[in-house]
């Protein structure tokens, strides 16, 4: 096993009552982004803590490139992080925030104007940090990830607060820190950002992993073998195919049926053998949401609850 | 810790919070000095008191703004959240604290040190006029008298050990504003305590346990009768400075960030 990225293993955490963590175990692999999703109370936060040497855990590890944070000489040199984009003396200048930061690290000024340059904040640097939008908050964060240069780079919802053009910006920046070899860790809700950024995907349920897997393969287990077929016939196309052996499903348009058990070209002949009329038969691909969906309905956590749990 | 400590040295200086503070400090005791200097009186025949302890009672209403300052050295960290940014760059905790105690130390220091003497300098400027003169047994104040330079020194020692005790409860409490009020309670409630309670043996113990009891170095005459020795009540002061230092220590190390 590569020593390089990170490793989390086995990471248990009880608060109280709450069992945060319950076996949490994964590894962020240099030269790709991997996504780190799952619904609230999951653990996501809790195991970047943990990583980070914040929060102690009362089993497991956590090792960046094979060491534990807390035995990191000089640490922003290993590891650029970002969990809170908010947490900024508000009378700082962004430049001043990414200064200290540099000197606690032995790091020349130098660098600091270098990655106030990378994230694009050039023009507001030597303003207030308190005057910042939640955006510029956001790549501030960044730039303070990048002081070190470090392999490994771990943020916790950084699209958050990001205008579309900030979204776009960051989904290149993301890949291109993958690119250059770097791990990447990014946690997120939005799973549609995930899937346009990430190359591999941890999903979070109940303080352990329950997925830990490629992007495309998830997709492709969510997709299935299902086929989608649209056809103002919708009985007659139903009653062939069931007769073919295939399960049929309806979707929500009244023109559309979803067919699983048979693949495509064949639901063609049999369509056309027969005589119904269909105007698209197109293999069904699942979004990362519906695969994300699927994962994690079993965990989710605060559900809504109903009138007679409220009152009790 | 050269760099832990240069990081904490970057944070002070890029606020403007620390130096309004830190002059806030200067000019309240020297303010407070001055004022009580132009009131009081030596007549003809004489007085007792203690020049050098009347020159430097501002110290008692500069040492607010030196704990708020230290409160806020890590209070200010805990309000915002940056806290964790601080432990993620220094993850060795207790290296983090000490770099901030020492970098509060010497800007306190420093401040205490334009604090004291300028206290020194009006009230040798202004108590002549007042009647304290040579003639009524009082010699201008001068750093070249022992127990005047024991006051100044310990003026200064005083106010970075209020400094101290201020980081370490607000590290404890991990929050600004309780920080002060408990810090400020301490500082202001002992001697108020002391006040109201009538037995006179309670009354001592009270007057010599407080963090407050530190301000005796200030004493120059008359020290036999004080409820505690000028270095002794330093040294209270400075074992709630320790104390608290020490348990914020073992918190900052054991609890999560």
């Amino acid at each position: 096993m590569s020593a390089a990225g990170i490793v989390v293993a086995g990471l248990r955490k009880r608060y109280g009552a709450v069992l945060a963590l319950d076996g949490m175990s994964f590894s962020v692999r240099p030269g790709v982004v991997t996504g780190f999703v799952g619904p609230n109370g999951a653990g996501k936060s809790t195991t970047m803590r943990v990583i980070l040497g914040l929060d102690a855990v009362d089993e497991g590890t956590a090792l960046i490139n094979g060491k534990p944070y807390r035995g990191l000489r000089r640490p922003l040199n290993h590891v650029g992080s970002l969990l809170d984009a908010a947490a900024l003396h508000p009378g700082r200048t962004g430049r001043a925030h990414l200064l200290w930061l540099a000197r606690s690290q032995g790091l020349a000024a130098r660098r600091v104007d270098h990655v106030i340059e990378l994230v694009g904040l050039a023009s507001v640097a030597r303003r207030r940090a308190g005057g910042y939008s939640l955006g510029m908050r956001q790549r501030l964060g960044i730039a303070a990830a990048l002081l070190g240069d470090p392999s490994v780079v771990m943020l916790d919802e950084p699209f958050n607060g990001m205008d579309p053009d900030g979204i776009v910006w960051m989904r290149g920046f993301l890949r291109s820190l993958a690119a250059q070899g770097r791990a990447v860790l990014v946690s997120s809700h939005l799973m549609s950002e995930m899937q346009d950024t990430a190359g591999h995907l941890v999903v979070a349920g109940r303080g352990r992993a329950i997925a830990d897997a490629a992007v495309a393969d998830l997709i492709a287990a969510a997709s299935g073998d299902r086929v989608a077929v649209r056809t103002p016939a919708v009985p007659h196309a139903r009653s062939v195919l069931t007769y073919a052996g295939a399960t049929v499903a309806s979707t929500r348009e009244n023109d559309g049926i979803t067919v699983s058990g048979l693949p495509a070209d064949r639901i063609v002949t049999l369509l056309g053998r027969s005589g119904v009329p269909f105007s698209e038969v197109s293999a069904h691909r699942a979004t990362l949401e519906d695969a994300y969906l699927e994962l994690t309905r079993e965990a989710v956590e605060f559900r809504a609850v109903t009138p007679t749990e409220v009152s009790r | 810790m050269t760099a832990a400590l240069h990081a904490e040295w970057t944070k002070l200086r890029t606020v403007a919070g620390p130096l309004w503070l830190l002059l806030g400090a200067i000019a309240a005791t020297v303010a407070l000095s001055a004022a009580t200097a132009s009131v009081v009186t030596c007549g003809s025949a004489g007085c007792g008191g203690d020049t050098a302890r009347l020159s430097l009672i501002g110290v008692q209403l500069g040492q607010a703004p030196v704990a708020v300052l230290a409160v806020l050295v890590i209070g200010g960290e805990y309000g915002t959240g940056m806290i964790r940014t601080t432990l993620t760059a220094t993850p060795r905790r207790v290296t983090a604290l000490t770099a901030k105690a020492v970098t509060l130390t010497g800007v306190v220091v420093a401040a205490g040190t334009v604090a004291v003497l300028g206290s020194l300098l009006a009230g040798r400027l202004i108590l002549p006029a007042r009647g304290f003169t040579d003639a009524h047994g009082h010699p201008a104040l001068s750093l070249a008298d022992g127990p005047t330079l024991r006051a100044a020194a310990g003026s200064i020692l005083y106010l970075a050990l209020i400094a101290l005790l201020s980081l370490g409860v607000a590290t404890i409490l991990r929050d600004s504003a309780t920080g002060i009020g408990v810090v400020l309670g301490l500082l202001y409630l002992f001697p108020v305590l002391a006040q109201v309670i009538g037995d006179p043996h309670w009354q001592r113990l009270v007057q010599r346990a407080g963090p407050g009891a530190g301000l005796a170095v200030q004493a120059t005459t008359g020290v036999r009768g004080l409820p505690i020795g000028p270095w002794a009540g330093l040294g209270v002061t400075a074992g709630w400075a320790a104390a608290a230092l020490v348990a914020a220590a073992l918190f900052l190390h054991n609890r999560d960030a």
